[in-house]
């Protein structure tokens, strides 16, 4: 009987982000579970199913292609207005649908946080990931329709699963720094719609980073985690240029910062988590 | 003992926060730091410096009333909730067999539910594949597997979520409460499995009102009483001093509640007789009872109609004595007066009943003292050794008939 592993249940103990990632990781089954279950959820009853994947950001691509790019002459970086939107709502939509449903995801499984026990952090994660399963078909739609619409074929595109890795991570620490709250403060949850409107107009998506003075786009970038990542994916994904460090190391620094401060705050957090959701 | 045991409570403690700031807004925090509130006020203890071990293979069963922490207690084993204070160890896998149907996700069929649900509930790929079947079958769901849960009626879905959680292979279970779903004959099942489990050696926990389940599966008992631990024993000890206590606390409270009934009439005293004259508050079943009632009023009475009723803990009576259907009351009582009612037999199984009263005026007319619980008594032994006997609970009829069963093949 010894040979069975041993539990040890306590009230809180010191903050260890490696103890954070073993216990995620042994949990990784369950963090697909509920992967599985939010992708089969969204197309349940719905008429289009998987078109919804594609229809998001095309239809934003063509509001604000005729919006910014026609009516408002927005510059679009060195390609059309419509390979430089579209590329940029493929990336955004992840970041909105990723953070969204991670800062929602304890309040929505309630009932299994109140009944079973895992790291907490597993449904955030897997909003993440059923978001990511979106991206990566936005993606294929986008080396499609990208090049008809005059994005540049060319090797760079290799890149963008590596800036999505950045991009992720950077989800991740928003979400977990929002679904924490959320559980005790559910002002987060009318706030979010409208923080997530304010996020993608203070982000490079329907306009491009250049319009920010040079000296500033450091700084800009370091504030706003998402800058550097959402650029380069459009430069690698429309006109294949490589990532411009000076918005790309910034935005990197402070995802790391974001992402430690999420599961940080989560995880003080997260024990009374059970009694108040 | 030995160390190596496979539940261990150190000094444990648990403080919920209390009700009022549990749902929260942002708004309603800063105000608070604005007051200082304290925070020591704003906590009350569900637990408190509880110790004690569970040995491998060993059935326990907490007992006491509602709020006494025994919830809290499996919450905290669990991992669903963390203790404020002290510390749980645990060796093995630990699964709760709880009421988790509202985890069903109503868009999903019943197999993708028994896949995903499994999975979150901890069970491995294989663990599902090889489990399967024996999931469906339980649940008696096989006809309509393949259809959205949403059009499953509640008692299907309550079957489809026990089942899968009592299909997990733990080392420790977990049983709360909640098992009472169901009708009668799923009811027998989950008892069956719970006893199966028993018996193959796992290590359980055990929270019920229901006794005698408690009596059946668990050797030993801990008694929780305002988050302290009471006492801990063998099972049929802490029972007895369990129901010692509450006894007191029914009287306590009947004494309460007839004092407070209002009325011309008031209900000075109500007493449990045998038929022998013995004051007494435990019967067999069959066995015959008088209820003593002595009342006060501030001149005489005239026609006093005096209405007696029995009854279980669910609603509606079992044992009605009424002077208003028996058509005859006194003419007139003076102010001080008793009146006696005389059940030869009563036909009750074993539990807890409560007895109320009333009294109506001339006719039937106007309500003397007001419909109160006047009393309480308990029926005891043992009904027969069948898996439902140890869920003899609210579902099972509480009316005891002289029966004879006889087979033969035609």
């Amino acid at each position: 009987m010894s040979a069975l592993p041993e539990t040890v249940v306590t009230g809180g103990g010191g903050f260890s982000s490696r103890r954070a990632a073993r216990e995620v990781w042994a949990y990784r089954d369950t963090v697909l579970a509920f992967a599985e279950r939010n992708v089969r959820v969204k197309y349940k009853q719905t008429l289009l199913g998987a078109l919804w994947v594609v229809l998001q950001p095309l239809a934003f691509m063509v509001v604000f292609t005729v919006a910014l790019g026609r009516l408002a002459d927005v510059p679009s970086a060195g390609t059309t207005y419509e390979a430089f939107s579209l590329s940029a709502f493929v990336a955004w939509s992840f970041v909105q649908n990723a953070v969204t449903q991670g800062a929602n995801s304890l309040v929505a499984d309630a009932a299994f946080l109140r009944k079973v026990y895992f790291p907490r952090e597993v449904p955030v994660l897997a909003a993440q990931l059923s978001a990511a399963v979106d991206f990566g078909v936005g993606l294929l739609v986008f080396f499609v329709l990208g090049p008809i619409l005059g994005a540049e074929v060319a090797i760079t595109w290799l890149l963008a699963p590596l800036l999505f890795v950045g991009l992720f991570v950077m989800a991740t620490g928003a979400s977990l720094l929002l679904a924490g709250l959320n559980v005790y403060y559910r002002d987060f949850r009318n706030a979010l719609p409208f923080l997530m409107q304010l996020w993608l107009f203070a982000s490079p998506v329907v306009y491009p980073a250049t319009v920010i003075p040079e000296k500033w786009q450091p700084l800009y970038a370091l504030v706003n985690p998402a800058a550097g990542w959402l650029d380069s994916m459009r430069r690698v994904l429309t006109v294949g240029q490589l990532p411009d460090p000076s918005l790309l190391v910034p935005s990197l620094v402070s995802t790391v910062v974001l992402a430690y401060a999420g599961l940080r705050l989560f995880r003080r957090l997260e024990p009374n988590f059970a009694d108040v959701v | 003992m030995s160390v190596d045991a496979a539940v261990v409570f150190e000094n444990v403690s648990k403080r919920y926060v209390r009700g009022d700031a549990q749902y929260t807004s942002l708004r309603g925090q800063l105000a608070g730091l604005v007051r200082h509130r304290e925070p020591a006020e704003r906590s009350r203890p569900a637990l408190e410096d509880v110790s004690f071990r569970v040995e491998h293979g060993e059935s326990l069963a907490l007992v006491g009333p509602n709020g006494a922490g025994k919830t809290t207690a499996l919450k905290l084993l669990a991992q669903i909730s963390r203790p404020t204070a002290g510390s749980i160890r645990f060796r093995g896998r630990l699964a709760a067999l709880i009421e988790v149907s509202s985890g069903l996700h109503p868009e999903l069929s019943g197999r993708e539910n028994i896949w995903l649900y499994g999975r979150i509930l901890g069970m491995s790929r294989a663990d599902i594949r090889r489990q399967f079947d024996a999931i469906v079958e339980f649940s008696e769901l096989g006809d309509v597997l393949e259809r959205p849960v949403k059009m499953y009626s509640s008692g299907m879905e309550l079957r489809l979520g026990f089942s899968i959680a009592s299909h997990l292979d733990p080392d420790i279970f977990i049983v709360d409460e909640a098992l009472a779903v169901g009708d009668a004959g799923f009811q027998a099942k989950c008892v069956e499995r719970m006893t199966a489990l028993v018996r193959e050696g796992r290590t359980l926990l055990f929270v019920s009102h229901n006794l005698q389940a408690v009596e059946a599966l668990c050797e030993r008992s801990l008694f929780l009483l305002g988050g302290r631990l009471e006492m801990e024993g063998p099972s049929r000890e802490v029972i007895a001093r369990y129901l010692e206590w509450t006894d007191e606390h029914r009287q306590r409270l009947l004494g309460e509640s007839a004092a407070g009934a209002r009325g011309p009439v008031r209900l000075t005293a109500a007493t449990l007789h045998g038929l022998d004259g013995a004051e007494r508050y435990e019967f067999e079943p069959g066995e015959g009872l008088e209820v003593r009632l002595r009342f006060e009023s501030d001149g005489p009475v005239r026609g006093p109609h005096v209405n007696l009723g029995i009854s279980d803990a669910r609603a509606g009576l079992l044992v009605q004595c009424s002077m208003l259907h028996d058509g005859r009351a006194p003419e007139e009582m003076p102010a001080s007066w008793e009146c006696r009612c005389r059940i030869e037999s009563l036909p009750l199984k074993p539990r807890l009943y409560d007895v109320f009263c009333d009294v109506y005026g001339e006719r039937g007319h106007g309500v003397l003292s007001e419909w109160s619980r006047v009393a309480a008594f308990r029926v005891v032994g043992v009904m027969g050794g069948g898996p439902l006997a140890v869920s003899d609970v609210d579902t099972s009829g509480p009316v005891s008939v002289g029966y004879d069963w006889r087979l033969e093949a035609r």
